[in-house]
């Protein structure tokens, strides 16, 4: 089903979901897609596909403001970057392609192994 | 790894961590990070600061995407991420003053549990509210 998601402008949870998933990502030091995903689907009730698109629209905003604070601080090397992301932008258009089209009981599996993933990396990292 | 190789395995890994980011809504920075500091061999510090200038264009191309395609709000979603970023900020300077690896280890435990359960209920056939 889709939601006429214009009417979930002023909706606090989702408020509350920007806020706590920035937190947690700035405290934790981890994506803030891994914390607002499953907050969208679980608490706030939407699809499992809106809910991916919609925390990738909302980590624009996040990671700029990550820029802001930490990545013009400096060390960022610079010919890295700009070879990951040629690949990663056009990565990203395929990954926005297949998310259109996935099964959302199968996108729902596959986050949950990612996450089961992104578990295991937090506790090696310690 | 060092010179044209190295290039070409970032580029290739830049596909690798922009699929991942298009379909799952991360930044990509959990897959990217690790590969700066283990396979790169950048440190810490700078592997994130690198990573924070690739996951922004990532996020614009894939949500200019999805856009594209009708899936999410992506109006909305600015929106309530202005939220994420004041948020970000603020837990940067509460991880200078908490036990962060304390939080880390008990965090991973809470995102390993969620994925447990969302893969089951994926695999289950169990429906979201909203579905």
């Amino acid at each position: 089903m889709r939601f006429s998601l214009r009417s979930f402008a002023l909706d606090p949870k989702l408020l509350a979901i920007g806020l706590g998933g920035g937190l947690l990502s700035g405290l934790l030091g981890v994506g803030g897609g891994v914390i607002m995903v499953p907050l969208l689907v679980l608490w706030a009730g939407y699809a499992q596909r809106e809910a991916h698109a919609m925390s990738l629209g909302a980590i624009i905003p996040i990671s700029m403001a990550g820029i802001a604070t930490y990545g013009v601080a400096g060390e960022v090397r610079w010919w890295e970057a700009i070879a990951l992301a040629a690949g990663s932008i056009v990565g990203a258009q395929t990954g926005a392609r297949i998310l259109t089209q996935i099964d959302e009981r199968l996108l729902r599996v596959v986050f949950g192994i990612f996450l089961l993933g992104v578990a295991v990396l937090m506790g090696v990292r310690g | 790894m060092t010179g044209v190789p190295l290039y070409f395995a970032l580029v290739g890994f830049g596909v690798v961590a922009g699929v991942a980011s298009g379909l799952l809504g991360v930044g990509g920075g959990t897959v990217i990070v690790p590969f700066l500091t283990l396979a790169v061999g950048l440190s810490q510090h700078s592997a994130e600061a690198t990573s924070l200038l690739v996951i922004l264009p990532t996020a614009i191309a894939g949500s200019l995407a999805l856009r594209s395609r009708g899936v999410g709000n992506l109006g909305l979603s600015l929106r309530f991420g202005v939220f994420g970023a004041a948020g970000s900020v603020l837990g940067a300077l509460l991880a200078l003053a908490l036990p962060a690896s304390t939080l880390r280890l008990v965090f991973a435990v809470f995102v390993g549990l969620v994925g447990l359960r969302l893969a089951r209920d994926g695999i289950r056939g169990n429906r979201s509210p909203s579905d």
